[in-house]
């Protein structure tokens, strides 16, 4: 990254250090954070399905007779799509000067192993998940 | 004395536009440019509405042209939304683009908006077609503004537009001789070929499935500004076409609900944020077509809701990548990541855009995306219903977590820049006001019904079972969507190019045109061999038999002529025995 500091581009957009408003919220990206998160959205599920059964839908569609059926329906159609993801990608993707055309834009400043040299920021399984 | 109140409001944004594309390009004029960018929009829309204060349905402008009646401003109540509704997004663009000096941008932005406001105003099919292409050939700079790799996708971006107003206009002439020369345009389905060549002029425009390539691949290659201009006015446009063209024709119900899911699954393996906010428009268009195909007065309020919320939610996440990518110089999610700690500002827009686009409550699309799927149930469509069910979950993972996660939360990239220029934070900020407001429980969303043009029983968003089951559904991605990432599946981000359909003519249709051009070539060639050949031997026979020295120059017996005069002659006598005979 020095290298490129002497890039005007790079100087203009440059930032000292977090800014002072986003301090407050960094306790977001913490390790006990990410952790219990998971507890946020499964509560959610029990008390709209229970709320679900108190107020069922007017209009019901056939397989609304299932307590929680949007939650599952939910659940299953993101996990499907996260699942197809990887097939697809072996399927669909190809290097990034395929066509011929110079890509998309790339950064001012290349970020690559930034995760392994700042411990403090690295996520365990080394990629952008 | 020109009569402002006869004139289609668009043709002002045009002149501003043309003016600024003659403004002098000397230091400070920028700054003229700029009161243009923002004031031509609102003095349209304050014209739009001084005119259907006159009247509900406001029909001026009306010219004979060659025999052809020509209705160059109709205003009535499907119409009028989309007015505002680009006047609007003109201005919230202009904001946007505050900080850019140029002056192509500023005045194909402008000659774009006023081509898109002064094309649903248009009231015959005519008109509509000029400002169809005028929209093309105006928001063609904003894809060449990006730089030189988008040199050929807006070439590409040009050839499909401009392709889709010749069948507009081919189909436009069919159907008003089926009608008697009558070029109205008012509804129009499928009963001629005209109808069918129009629907797909509309559905190149809008992204029908297969047609769709050209978003994917312009949108993401255009600067930061036109990226977010682009996608406010062209596929809206297209959708103000098909619900006063189409309404309630079955075949949309298809395509819409098809519309809704294939981005989906493309959406989740794209790197580029920006294509996967292209993916995402897709994805949303698909509503608003299911919708129109749907018909009826609560689905097309629906349709008329949605595109209001859409234009300007997708135009808060397009703004809010767009913010990153001017501070960061990519929009790659490989390259991104914990940029809340630089924009904390922009993170929070782009989390109301997100949660607007998922349909979470108090937010838009949840009163405007329900109506849709309302209407589907009403009609016991299940399979579409299921189909844009399965969809709003995939909204929910690439746009309502994907882009805001990969952007500002996930690991740090360790990008320490400054937070998006004020203008921007403006521009951001009103809309992710507006999709606050318009979605507000407490009188907030009766503002977008009272814009709906078709009567309906009011629908109430706010019922216990409406928000009780969509959280259900939302609580439950969002619970996928933490453990799946727990477990280690949820897939990393790579940088890779993800061929599409467009790979058809990208690559296989090009290697063909190259075999086809060469095979050509080798053709050619061979004929040219062949034909120097047998002309040379002809040639050759021919000289051989006339030449001086050929056979027919040799001396022959004088008997000869005498033999042959006998012959014939005996011949003759015979036919002439047997037929007397």
């Amino acid at each position: 990254m020095s290298k490129d500091s002497a890039n005007p581009e790079v100087q203009e957009h440059a930032a000292e250090d977090i800014h002072p408003a986003a301090k407050p919220f960094l306790f977001l990206v913490g390790s006990t954070f990410k952790r219990n998160f998971l507890w946020i959205p499964l509560v959610g599920i029990l008390i709209t399905t229970i709320l679900g059964v108190m107020h069922p839908l007017k209009h019901p569609a056939p397989w609304d007779v299932i307590p929680g059926s949007w939650a599952v329906f939910g659940f299953l159609a993101y996990s499907f799509i996260v699942f197809m993801a990887r097939p697809l990608f072996k399927l669909l993707s190809r290097d990034e000067s395929y066509y011929g055309e110079g890509g998309l834009p790339d950064p001012y400043v290349s970020a690559e192993g930034h995760s392994e040299t700042n411990p403090e920021t690295s996520d365990k399984s080394g990629d952008k998940s | 004395m020109i009569d402002l109140m006869n004139i289609n409001p668009g043709l002002w944004i045009i002149l501003a536009g043309l003016i600024c594309a003659l403004f002098p390009k000397t230091d400070g004029t920028h700054y003229i440019r700029k009161v243009f960018l923002i004031a031509a929009p609102i003095f349209a829309g304050w014209l739009i509405f001084q005119m259907h204060s006159v009247e509900p349905e406001y029909i001026r402008g009306v010219l004979n042209f060659g025999g052809i009646e020509l209705t160059t401003l109709r205003i009535d109540g499907l119409s009028l939304v989309w007015g505002y509704l680009f006047c609007l997004a003109g201005l919230i663009n202009g904001i946007y683009g505050l900080h850019e000096k140029c002056r192509i941008t500023d005045s194909s932005a402008l000659i774009y908006t006023g081509a898109a406001v002064a094309g649903v105003l248009a009231g015959d099919m005519i008109t509509l077609f000029i400002f169809w292409e005028l929209t093309a050939i105006s928001s063609v700079f904003l894809v060449w503004k990006g730089g030189e790799h988008a040199y050929a996708a807006g070439l590409r971006y040009l050839a499909i537009h401009v392709f889709s107003g010749v069948l507009l206009l081919a189909g436009a002439v069919m159907v008003a001789q089926s009608r008697g020369g009558d070029f109205t345009f008012n509804f129009i389905g499928l009963n001629t070929p005209g109808g069918w060549l129009m629907m797909i002029a509309m559905g190149i425009k809008c992204g029908f499935p297969l047609l769709h390539n050209w978003m994917q691949d312009a949108y993401p290659k255009a600067s930061i500004t036109g990226t977010v201009i682009l996608a406010s006015f062209t596929t809206k446009f297209a959708i103000y076409a098909l619900a006063r063209g189409f309404e309630g024709v079955d075949i949309l119900i298809w395509i819409g609900a098809i519309m809704t899911c294939f981005p989906v699954f493309f959406a989740v393996v794209e790197n580029d944020l920006r294509r996967v906010l292209a993916y995402s428009l897709n994805n949303q268009l698909g509503f608003m077509v299911c919708g129109i195909g749907i018909g009826g007065a609560l689905a097309m309020n629906g349709v008329v809701g949605q595109v209001f919320v859409h234009v300007i939610f997708k135009g808060l996440l397009f703004m809010s990548i767009g913010a990153v990518m001017y501070r960061t110089g990519t929009a790659k999610a490989s390259e991104l990541g914990g940029l809340f700690r630089s924009m904390p500002f922009t993170a929070v827009l782009c989390l109301i855009g997100a949660g607007s686009i998922a349909a979470f409550p108090l937010l838009a699309a949840f009163v405007t995306k329900a109506m849709i799927l309302a209407a589907a149930l009403e009609e016991h469509l299940w399979v579409p219903f299921a189909m844009m069910l399965f969809a709003s979950a995939g909204v929910m993972e690439h746009s309502g977590i994907k882009v805001p996660h990969f952007t500002f939360f996930a690991h740090d990239s360790g990008r320490r820049v400054k937070e998006a220029p004020w203008n921007m934070l403006v521009a951001m900020s009103l809309a992710g006001l507006l999709c606050i407001v318009l979605a507000w429980p407490w009188g907030g969303y009766e503002l977008l019904y009272s814009l709906m043009p078709f009567e309906m029983e009011a629908y109430k968003p706010y019922t216990w079972d409406h928000v009780v089951f969509q959280l259900q559904l939302l609580f439950a991605a969002i619970f996928a969507f933490t453990l799946l990432k727990r477990f280690g599946v949820y897939p990393a981000e790579r940088r890779a190019e993800i061929i599409d359909s467009d790979w058809l003519y990208r690559r296989l249709g090009l290697n063909v045109a190259l075999w086809t051009s060469a095979m050509w070539d080798r053709l050619n060639f061979q004929v040219n061999r062949l034909t120097k050949r047998s002309l040379g031997q002809v040639g050759q026979k021919l000289y051989q038999m006339f030449s001086p020295a050929g056979t027919m120059s040799e001396a022959a017996p004088s008997g000869l002529p005498a033999v042959l005069v006998a012959g014939t002659l005996l011949v003759t006598l015979i036919v002439i025995y047997v037929l007397g005979t």
